[in-house]
């Protein structure tokens, strides 16, 4: 008999993002060695099967959705490929989509040349968020690395619920049910945009990256701490203030800038959740530019801790969204939520540190990678950023023309010279 | 492969002497690893350790949930005796029931009060069934306890007139209509229970709505019974409202205890 997987409540609001994004979450890392293809198979294998939602179709159903899960073979997952140019090859790869209908959520694709091998992969955004997707690639080493080396079955991988409640369970009675009424519609009305073209059918899917240096990340680090800052506020601050520029908003707009935020901060022990979504946005707001960017930090800085200090941080608005889903049929609730729900214009994800030692594969550590987020469709925009050796790679995946891509390099561009600006006034 | 699978059950309940139960389990958990075994292979895993071990870490362990399908075994026994018991003893009882209205009406020639017995014991064994299956429903999930809670209505309903016919035909208390106002009240105050008892969401709604409607049913009582004046006897329409209103604010109380309010509230306010 077909199994089935409940459809969480983060499946149907990813679902729901069909409209804004392509639900992909993209990672690429590469390494000075062959991987070994068939460990990779093996361990892939035994994931799958650890988490079942990775080889499951969504099924819309107007009453309630689910997952079905569905067989699957190994060589629909992983592709091997020898190509002349892996940039090109990986790019192509990772600006695919995979359609919820599909049998599986996962693909992986591994390229050689010259002794070196790239592992990309992309995975559902419905089935597990950038959170969990770090966790997996770190499981997922560790697994590849003891099955090759010790000979271990990699089945290594948490299970458990994937519910969004599970968010509240390191909560006492009294702020589980604090938390329970948070009933608030949190979503951002701003309607500064990203500066990009409108949308044409040529459009497609591009990654567009630019890449820190150590002594770079280093020197906005030291500027942040003494300037009282974070590197997520000054990676923000340098947001905002290209992004006037950029887009040319006038100094006097108070512009929000979506920041995903990791609701696992509210869990002390993750070890048996399930590979899940539990993020939700932080919505930081600057009243105008500021006539320095000093001011806009200050601005960035006043408008996040004020978040920070709040003890239910990103749980407003998930009872809201609980009782739209459980007091009517789905196809109603998705169309209610579709109007109270507006989706961030403009966003950003720091993923954070890409362990080099916890995704090491028989010994070597990734030479390079990013991690970033969906696809966003215009004029949706999200700022993704990781950090692999000391070095932050900052993505913006957008699907638009040359001149949208030209944009977003523009967009980097002035993001470095605003870092700069910040570290100078921090020194 | 399918070796290594009995050698893990066997050394499972290694020590646990075989009863029909635990071999039919045994066997069970068996054909599951195997069917399990044969699609993970079919996905393209070759490395049989490594299928081995990932079978096994799928029935991590097996004598709780053997506990768990023994629990699960007597209860299906359990409600297969009851099944029977309910179809003979439904079929049992009418016939009874008909056979001691006969004997009672030939032997004392007393038929009036007699035929009492057939609507009566039918009604009463009626309200036993459906109380059987709220308690099953009621088992399901939460999707289903609107039926239960239908069915229990009718329960309510079926005491109601057997009690009804008891005190206007064997006691000839003509007043005996009162009996149908007052078993509304039941059917109010059993779902009234029932919601509490299941947990049931929103519950408070319930009883906001219930308090109104059983105050006019009591008012007709009482004032039929001649307890209290029809004038002012009328008030307690009004004061069921009133005590809705208090309830109101009882929960709101209760709630505010749970509000939170962080000074980031301002914030959002301003986006």
């Amino acid at each position: 008999m077909e199994r089935k997987l409940n459809a969480e409540l983060w499946d149907k609001m990813h679902y729901l993002f069909r409209d804004y994004n392509d639900r992909m979450v993209h990672l690429r890392l590469d390494y000075d060695f062959l991987l070994d293809v068939e460990a990779l198979k093996t361990v892939l294998i035994c994931f799958f099967e650890k988490a079942p939602v990775l080889h499951s179709a969504f099924k819309d159903n107007h009453i309630n959705p689910c997952w079905l899960v569905k067989p699957y073979h190994i060589d629909e997952v992983l592709t091997v490929a020898y190509p002349e140019d892996v940039d090109a090859a990986a790019d192509a790869f990772l600006t695919q989509g995979i359609p919820p209908e599909s049998e599986i959520q996962m693909k992986v694709a591994v390229f050689f040349k010259d002794g070196k091998s790239t592992l990309c992969m992309i995975e559902n955004h419905m089935c597990m968020d950038g959170g969990d997707f770090k966790y997996f690639m770190k499981a997922f080493c560790k697994n590849y690395n003891d099955f090759c080396e010790k000979g271990i079955s990699p089945i290594d991988l948490r299970e458990g619920s994937r519910s969004y409640d599970r968010i509240y369970s390191d909560f006492s009675q009294t702020e589980q049910r604090m938390a329970k009424n948070l009933y608030k519609n949190v979503c951002s009305k701003d309607d500064h945009k990203f500066p990009l073209t409108p949308d044409s059918i040529r459009d497609r899917s591009f990654i567009a990256r630019r890449k820190l240096s150590a002594e770079t990340l280093q020197r906005v680090k030291t500027a942040g701490k003494a300037l009282g800052a974070t590197v997520n506020d000054m990676l923000l601050t340098a947001y905002f203030y290209s992004l006037y520029s950029l887009a040319r908003y006038p100094e006097t707009d108070s512009v929000t800038i979506a920041c995903a935020i990791d609701l696992r901060r509210h869990l002390k022990d993750t070890e048996n959740e399930g590979l899940t979504n539990h993020t939700a946005w932080m919505q930081c707001n600057v009243p105008r530019r500021g006539k320095t960017i000093l001011e806009t930090l200050q601005y960035v800085v006043h408008s996040v801790n004020q978040f920070k200090q709040d003890k239910f941080m990103g749980l407003y608005g998930l009872p809201l969204l609980k009782f739209a889903y459980s007091a009517m049929p789905y196809a109603v609730s998705e169309e209610i939520i579709k109007i109270g729900y507006s989706n961030p214009l403009l966003a950003m994800s720091n993923i954070g540190i890409l362990d080099a030692v916890g995704l090491a594969l028989q010994g070597h550590e990734p030479t390079d990678g990013f991690m970033t987020g969906a696809v966003k469709y215009k004029p949706f925009v999200l700022l993704s950023a990781t950090t692999l050796h000391g070095e932050m790679t900052l993505s913006m995946c957008v699907r638009g023309n040359e001149e949208d891509q030209k944009t977003v390099e523009a967009f980097f561009d002035l993001m470095e010279e605003n870092l700069r600006a910040l570290c100078q006034a921090g020194q | 492969m399918q070796n290594n699978f009995i050698s893990y059950i066997e050394g499972a309940f290694a020590g646990v002497s075989d009863t029909d139960t635990l071999y039919r389990y045994k066997r069970g958990v068996l054909e599951k690893m195997t069917a399990r075994a044969n699609e993970i292979a079919a996905a393209g895993l070759q490395n049989e350790a490594v299928l081995n071990d990932l079978i096994i870490s799928e029935f991590p362990n097996l004598q709780e949930d053997y506990a768990n399908y023994d629990r699960l075994e007597r209860k299906r026994r359990r409600r297969k005796q009851m099944n029977t018991f309910l179809i003979f003893g439904s079929a049992a009882l009418i016939l009874t029931l008909v056979l001691a209205f006969l004997g009672i009406g030939f032997l004392t020639g007393a038929w009036s009060p007699a035929w009492l017995l057939v609507p009566v014991g039918i009604l009463v064994w009626t309200a036993f069934l459906l109380g059987v299956f709220v308690c099953r429903i009621t088992e399901k999930r939460r999707l289903f306890h609107p039926i239960a809670r239908v069915l229990l209505a009718l329960a309510v309903m079926c005491v109601t007139v057997s009690v009804f016919l008891i005190l206007l035909v064997a006691a000839a208390w003509q007043q005996a209509w009162v009996i149908f106002p007052a078993g509304v009240i039941g059917m109010y105050i059993a779902d009234g229970i029932y919601a509490f008892v299941t947990h049931q969401k929103l519950r408070i709604i319930n009883y906001l709505l219930y308090i109104p409607a059983a105050a006019p049913m009591v008012y007709v009582i009482l004032g039929g019974l001649s307890v209290i004046p029809w004038h002012p006897g009328w008030l307690i329409v009004p004061l069921s409202v009133l005590l809705d209103l208090i309830l109101v604010l009882c929960k709101i109380a209760e709630n505010s205890k749970y509000k939170y309010r962080p000074e980031v509230d301002a914030a959002w306010n301003e986006n």
